[in-house]
């Protein structure tokens, strides 16, 4: 792993963040408590898998047994699947406040076993977030629910809806994905120390001194102004890395170029599609399926929503309040879907919460979706 | 107990961590002993993998050290040799208050009636989700308390969770608003009021406060000027010595601003190290220079975000009149106040 600059180290993290693999089964983690990105070489044990599905029910009970503390005490912030052995890695955050541990936790594929990756002595590289908010940035970042117990009971327009505001410092990063290349770039979504805050960085891999980044604009339809302050939230690269597509609260899709773009200049990017208002975009994968490219957008309010890419190359920007609303969209009757990651070319892993709150692990075939 | 006999499982330390201990166990059974410790799940949880942690021989006992610290309030099931043996809880300790409110800010006796907020410190980090119902606003004769004069369901901690900040309901501040126009100022000018913080708050470790605390504030006229500080004396030191340098404003400054928004650069544009320090009522500030000051130019830098008590800040009043040519937007970039050591 000194090809690409890790070195025995302890990779500590404070809190659990997003996470997303990169080349040669490095993976990378986000740290909003120490505004760095760790990458780490897991050194995954497994074989190479085929692609078949994978399902596991009430997987935060099966790790709070692991961990030992009950299911509600397993914060599962972010799911990612091993390019080779496709086990399933998830960031959680275990107990809460001060007891609060983030641990990174794998769960093997097929058999399902449940162990963790000790973080104090593995290689590792780090990216620190040089422009994240202060810890005591007094600024808060307002996120949505529809289920659970975060944040505050409010209701507008006769629906319920939980708010939850934390420190921007909680939002520097809010996404990340890799994109190959030479060299590799990390692209890291989130919010900055700056006015116009929301920004999309890209830090070379392996690790060197020249991250940029770029300031955002975008159209919100639903809000029907122009926004710079607000984060992305979940993205996936797009167009081979050259562009990304970006989901915001409330819940605008909008595509952003990356090539050419000069460090520190200010993006616009082009409203796609608007998915509604009092909606929470919770995570993005892309696949293709019969040589067509499709985007699926997990959120809090409807279920999975499935979208052409082709129809999202089409689309001219949208520049008006609430209407139109851009690209077509399917949404799909599969409710409480809160992250998704690509699990092998036939199909999408992806986090489900039931009714009764459990969470479970269940593979969506591509081809039926 | 049970067949595969341990005459005692209890909650113990070994090495200095929390563990659960086997003792009493049947000569030789130690050694091929499995151990696997459960919490009690809400759901059923037949195949569910044991807690992560290794057995530690500890004379004739066994311990089983977990990776994981246990969970105060939660139980956990002890099987030995596939066979449940014990469940056992750990306790929610219930250790005695130590935690106090170190300071109310402001420390102004007297606030104008659109104060935007004040701060409360604590000696130690906090819980979150207790503000609501236990601080709150009194007026200072009757006791009642001033209803809705807080802004509701946001809490503004610091990152150590020490400092609460705590707005008062810009709705009810800013002229014109609907919530202004119903409910009026959250403050009534001269009414004196008090910050009541009671014991009830919790610590980060749920501990309630040692003693309630309280400061009292007269009310005075608004304030709507943005801050000037071509407006305030400056004290120039002594060359070559390390007095410091005091700076005397027209009115309270915000004390949470104050602590990150004034620095002092010196001939070469380098900045002065120094201990700043905010003085009574956030009326002045001063800087003891770590080395003595040097000849020549210097300049105090002011971030054009510090605010006053009622948000005017340098850059911007807080509740702008388009008609007011005052009112118009200030610099947004640091302003620099000149001086020279005497």
């Amino acid at each position: 792993m000194s090809e690409y600059g890790l070195r025995p180290g302890s990779a500590d993290v404070q809190y659990a963040g997003p996470i997303t693999f990169g080349p040669a089964g490095i993976l990378f983690l986000a740290d909003n408590g120490s505004a760095r990105v760790l990458a780490v070489d897991v050194a995954d044990p497994g074989q190479a898998a085929d692609p078949e599905p994978f399902d596991l029910a009430d997987v935060d009970a099966r790790i709070g047994s692991y961990l030992g503390c009950e299911a509600g005490d397993v914060d599962i912030r972010d799911i990612a699947v091993h390019p080779v052995s496709h086990a399933v890695y998830l960031s959680v955050q275990r107990g809460r406040g001060d007891a609060g541990q983030a641990v990174l936790v794998r769960i093997g594929v097929p058999d399902g076993a449940v162990t963790d990756i000790p973080l104090d002595q593995v290689p590792v590289a780090q990216a620190t977030i040089g422009d994240a908010p202060a810890e005591d940035d007094q600024r808060q970042d307002v996120t949505l629910f529809h289920s659970g117990d975060q944040g505050e009971e409010v209701t507008y327009e006769g629906r319920t809806i939980r708010l939850l505001r934390r420190p921007v410092r909680t939002s520097t990063v809010t996404d990340m994905a890799y994109v190959d290349g030479d060299p590799g770039v990390l692209l890291v979504a989130g919010l900055s120390n700056e006015e116009f805050s929301s920004r999309l960085r890209r830090i070379p891999f392996p690790f060197g001194d020249q991250v940029t980044a770029n300031s955002l604009e975008i159209f919100h339809v639903s809000h029907g102004k122009w926004e710079t302050a607000s984060p992305i939230r979940t993205f996936v690269p797009y167009d081979h890395g050259a562009s990304v597509l970006a989901s915001y609260t409330c819940t605008p899709v909008v595509h952003f170029p990356l090539a050419g773009l000069e460090p520190g200049s200010k993006v616009v990017g082009r409203t796609v599609a608007e998915l509604g208002s009092m909606n929470q975009p919770l995570d993005m994968v892309s696949f293709a399926d019969e040589g067509e490219e499709y985007l699926l957008v997990a959120n809090s309010r409807h279920g999975l929503i499935k979208i052409a890419c082709r129809d999202i190359d089409g689309q001219e920007p949208l520049t008006t309040p609430r209407e139109p609303v851009g690209v077509p969209r399917e949404t799909k009757d599969l409710q409480g879907i809160t992250r998704l990651a690509n699990l092998n070319g036939g199909y999408v892993l992806a986090l489900q919460v039931d009714e009764d709150g459990r969470r479970h692990l269940r593979s969506l075939k591509t081809a039926s979706l | 107990m049970s067949r595969v006999a341990a005459a005692a499982i209890a909650w113990s330390q070994c090495g200095g961590a929390d563990c659960v201990r086997l003792s009493g166990l049947a000569a030789g059974l130690a050694a091929g002993l499995v151990v696997e410790v459960r919490p009690e799940l809400d759901v059923a949880s037949g195949g569910f993998p044991a807690m992560a942690g290794r057995l530690v021989r500890d004379g004739d006992d066994v311990c089983f050290v977990p990776r994981f610290p246990f969970v105060d309030g939660t139980s956990y099931t002890i099987a030995v040799g596939g066979t449940a043996a014990a469940v056992l809880t750990r306790a929610r300790p219930q250790p005695p208050a130590s935690t106090e409110v170190r300071g109310i800010y402001p420390t102004a006796a007297e606030v104008p009636r659109n104060l935007l907020r004040f701060y409360i410190w604590f000696s130690a980090p906090m819980s979150e989700g207790y503000a609501a119902g236990h601080v709150r606003l009194v007026d200072a004769v009757s006791n009642e308390p001033l209803t809705g004069a807080m802004l509701p369901g946001s809490e503004l901690w610091s990152a150590d969770r020490r400092r609460l900040t705590v707005l008062l309901d810009p709705a009810r501040i800013k002229r014109g608003l609907t919530a202004q126009r119903r409910a009026g100022y959250p403050l009534r000018r001269g009414e004196p009021f008090l910050v009541v913080v009671d014991d009830g708050f919790r610590d980060a470790l749920g501990r309630p406060l040692c003693g309630p605390a309280a400061r009292r504030y007269a009310v005075g006229t608004d304030e709507r000027r943005r801050v000037d500080p071509g407006r305030w004396t400056v004290l120039a030191p002594s060359g070559g010595t390390r007095e410091p340098l005091e700076v005397e404003f027209d009115r309270p400054l915000d004390h949470g601003l104050l602590a990150r928004c004034l620095h002092v650069t010196g001939p070469g544009g380098q900045q002065v190290a120094g201990g700043p320090e905010p003085g009574t009522g956030e009326r002045s500030w001063r800087l003891t220079p770590v080395q003595p000051w040097a000849p020549g130019g210097h300049r105090l830098i002011v971030d054009p975000v510090l605010e006053d008590l009622a948000g005017n800040s340098v850059s911007r009043v807080f509740d702008r009149d388009l008609a007011r040519r005052e009112d118009r937007p200030g610099p947004d970039k640091p302003v620099a106040v000149a001086f020279c050591p005497r």
